[in-house]
């Protein structure tokens, strides 16, 4: 409920400096306040206003929140934390900016629906409050508001809690804050107490050639753009995509197949939606519902994000043909889980089909991890090791590894045994027969050369010692035998050279 | 493409001295003498060169050697007995071992070299035994270019995946181990490789008489008693664009790196 005072106050814009409650627990705030404008004079500014309103932009309100709260956090803590909280201050501007520890949001354009500043601060504390405390933080935050962004920051970051409507008293206003809200670095802080200078009033009398020569002119842009002097540039805060819908089926359908059709338009919808925003998406669920059931969830991950409709419906399709659903689906729903920034591929010259070949093949690993998972599809790598079954390792394929493999032409890893070494190799040595003095595996097998040495991982508990030989079977295989050179020192078949 | 089909078409009748038979159906014409102005310009040695270079089209007296459309396999005896002059571009191929360890492999090392020199990718689909990458690496093979399929669960998805990655361009070479596959199968698999411009190579115990690859070919340890494991007899069981059935000895010593040694 609004009363008629503030919605008067709301619709007037008056120039007076309006003063702000503190927040409860904020103890300790200081409140200045300025002289008021005697009202006539408002009264013309306002006239002015109103006039050059067809030629002027108004100027802008900017409303800062400073949380000191977030100076001890890490970098990473501190962006989430800013991010959650610009989450809420969305509600009260189109426009929200990123500083240092503090947003800032455009409400001039919202003063009039809110009903005055007020009423905004009243819309938004709770919120923050509630925020901050799921963030486990304190609920202490400053904040202000003028028509600069610099400006309200200062004040903000000073803890007064007030408001500034026109630029003609910013001078004044920021004059009473202490040199330290600048957040300048210590020397420089040094250098301004030993000038003399204790408030920003200070500041505005000494030379500006003299500071910029003393401060350099980083110093200089704070001021200026704190008094309105030059612009002042923002990096605003976009809210999180979210894309989300639904299809009820008129009856139950059995037949997956059935249901592509209507898969297709909600990807049309999904690609619709992406293309406009420019994104693309890596991962997505569709949940297909049944009655008085659970849903069933198929995830759609992609090796490379895209928004390519027809891409997705293969791997949907792909998904499908492995896929049992225990009752009729009644419904269909699809839900983005996340989003990337959509990079485009350069289009490459004629004769260089490098650039399309690792899509199309990240298309093909797509599929084939859908339908078989990821665990059979992998890679090979060699490991510098002198037991054979170590030597050589199996990994699970990633798209990142071979995307950011550097140069193909760098040499390869050269950690292997020069002494002869099998295309195959047994998961497990198979012992050999031995008779008369002849070894057998299928048939019989004849030496040919060797033996090479290996002992290794004493260390770990499994003493391997064994002499190497390659050696023929009757029929042509190329074997590779092992004797052990403990125990019973039996024969073992360990590869085959094919 | 469909230019060069036809100006091959017209130089082929222009030639008008050799019976011309173009497959039909035919996929991917590859035009090594490009446009029908190099044929116009150069005449006869550009019509040659364009009937020899293209695997779509065969001529009647066109026995093995004079094409030269297909990738060299490395060994030149080989080259001579095969079709174009080498290992087919695309399609199916199957090779016959009577036991997995006949140097089947060694056979096809220097054709999955120069298909990682073009940055291809090799795909085996379940392999019978564990692939060893040390012995990759040292036949000079870059291994991270090799993907493993390994498929314990059933022959549906391992032909499911065998059709999808020689239907992809990046696969240069696909090594799938399947015993007994109907001739049904076959067929869509060389439909998948024709598609993807992939060669598939099948490994087999036995031979099947009427299996529909267009490159069949056998391979046995050939290598006398003094010498073991030194050599290999390669028989072309059957090959499209070949109508005799040859054989040819390769050496096929057990690593490029160890020369055989007597036994001490």
């Amino acid at each position: 409920m609004k009363t008629g005072k503030e919605k008067e106050a709301g619709t007037d814009y008056p120039d007076t400096q309006l003063q702000l409650p503190s927040v409860p627990d904020q103890s300790g705030a200081q409140v200045i306040t300025l002289p008021l404008i005697p009202k006539t004079q408002a009264q013309s500014s306002t006239q002015q206003e109103t006039q050059s309103k067809a030629s002027r932009k108004r100027p802008s309100l900017w409303y800062a929140l400073y949380f000191p709260q977030l100076e001890g956090l890490s970098e990473k803590q501190r962006q989430e934390a800013l991010q959650q909280l610009a989450g809420q201050t969305h509600n009260i501007s189109a426009t929200v900016s990123y500083h240092d520890c503090a947003l800032v949001a455009e409400v001039r354009s919202s003063l009039k629906y809110f009903g005055g500043l007020h009423s905004i601060h009243q819309a938004l504390h709770d919120s923050l409050q509630q925020c901050l405390r799921d963030l486990r933080l304190s609920g202490k935050y400053g904040y202000a508001a003028t028509p600069t962004v610099t400006g309200s920051l200062l004040l903000a970051r000073a803890g007064h809690n007030s408001a500034v409507y026109r630029q003609d008293n910013l001078r004044s206003a920021l004059g009473h804050l202490p040199y330290e809200v600048l957040h300048l670095n210590r020397e420089q802080n040094r250098r301004l107490y030993n000038m003399g200078v204790r408030q920003l009033k200070d500041l505005w009398r000494l030379p500006m050639a003299g500071l910029r020569k003393r401060f350099g002119s980083e110093l200089l842009n704070l001021l200026n753009r704190a008094l309105g002097k030059t612009p002042e540039p923002t990096r605003n805060y976009l809210p999180p995509p979210a894309f989300q819908t639904s299809y009820d089926l008129p009856y139950g359908v059995e037949e997956l197949e059935r249901l592509l059709p209507v898969a297709d338009e909600m990807l049309a919808q999904l690609n619709d939606f992406l293309r406009r925003r420019d994104l693309v998406t890596d991962l997505l669920e569709f949940k297909l519902q049944h009655e008085n059931r659970p849903a069933t969830e198929v995830r759609l991950g992609l090796r490379q994000a895209s928004r390519s409709r027809e891409h997705l419906l293969l791997l949907l399709q792909t998904h499908f043909t492995s896929l049992s659903v225990p009752a009729a689906v009644s419904g269909l729903k699809l839900s983005v889980l996340q989003f990337d920034a959509h990079t485009p591929a350069s289009e490459s010259l004629p004769g260089q089909q490098a650039a399309s070949n690792s899509s199309n093949l990240d298309l093909f690993m797509e599929q084939l991890h859908a339908r078989l998972g990821v665990q059979p599809v992998r890679t090979l790598s060699t490991v510098a090791e002198h037991c054979p079954e170590y030597a050589c390792q199996l990994h699970e394929y990633d798209a990142r590894d071979v995307r950011s493999r550097p140069n193909k032409k760098q040499s390869m890893p050269q950690t292997v045994s020069d002494r002869p070494r099998p295309a195959w190799l047994l998961p497990k040595p198979q012992l050999l027969t031995l008779r008369n003095n002849r070894l057998y595996y299928r048939k019989a097998i004849t030496l040919i050369s060797g033996p090479e040495r290996i002992e290794t991982r004493w260390w770990s508990g499994q003493d391997i010692r064994r002499d190497y030989y390659v050696a023929s079977e009757v029929g042509g295989s190329r074997l590779w035998v092992f004797r052990e050179r403990s125990g019973e020192r039996c024969w073992y078949l360990h590869g085959l050279f094919a | 493409m469909i230019n060069a089909t036809t100006s091959a078409r017209d130089a082929a009748t222009n030639a008008a001295t050799n019976t011309v038979t173009t497959t039909l159906g035919s996929n991917a014409v590859r035009p090594f003498a490009s446009g029908s102005e190099a044929v116009g310009l150069h005449g006869a040695a550009s019509i040659d060169e364009l009937l020899q270079g293209n695997p779509a089209l065969w001529r009647g007296c066109d026995l093995a050697g004079h094409g030269h459309h297909g990738q060299a396999t490395g060994f030149d005896e080989l080259d001579g007995i095969l079709p174009g002059r080498g290992w087919p571009r695309n399609g199916l191929m199957e090779v016959v071992a009577p036991s997995w360890g006949n140097g089947e492999l060694q056979l096809l090392l220097p054709l999955m070299r120069s298909v990682i020199a073009r940055g291809q990718w090799i795909l085996w689909v379940s392999p019978p035994y564990l692939l060893y990458a040390p012995a990759l690496v040292q036949a000079g093979i870059d291994i991270r270019q090799v993907l493993v399929v390994d498929l314990e669960t059933t022959c549906r998805d391992a032909l499911w995946t065998l059709e999808k990655a020689l239907q992809t361009r990046n696969c240069g070479l696909v090594l799938a181990w399947q015993n007994w596959l109907p001739g049904k199968v076959l067929r869509r698999l060389q439909l998948a490789a024709t598609a993807g411009d992939t060669l598939g190579v099948l490994f087999k115990h036995h031979d099947s008489k009427h299996s529909p690859s267009p490159l069949r070919l056998q391979i046995k340890d050939s290598s006398s008693k003094n010498r073991p494991c030194s050599e290999a007899e390669v028989t072309l069981l059957k090959a499209r664009g070949n109508f005799c059935a040859r054989s040819v000895r390769l050496p096929l010593p057990l690593s490029p790196l160890s020369p055989t040694v007597s036994p001490t």
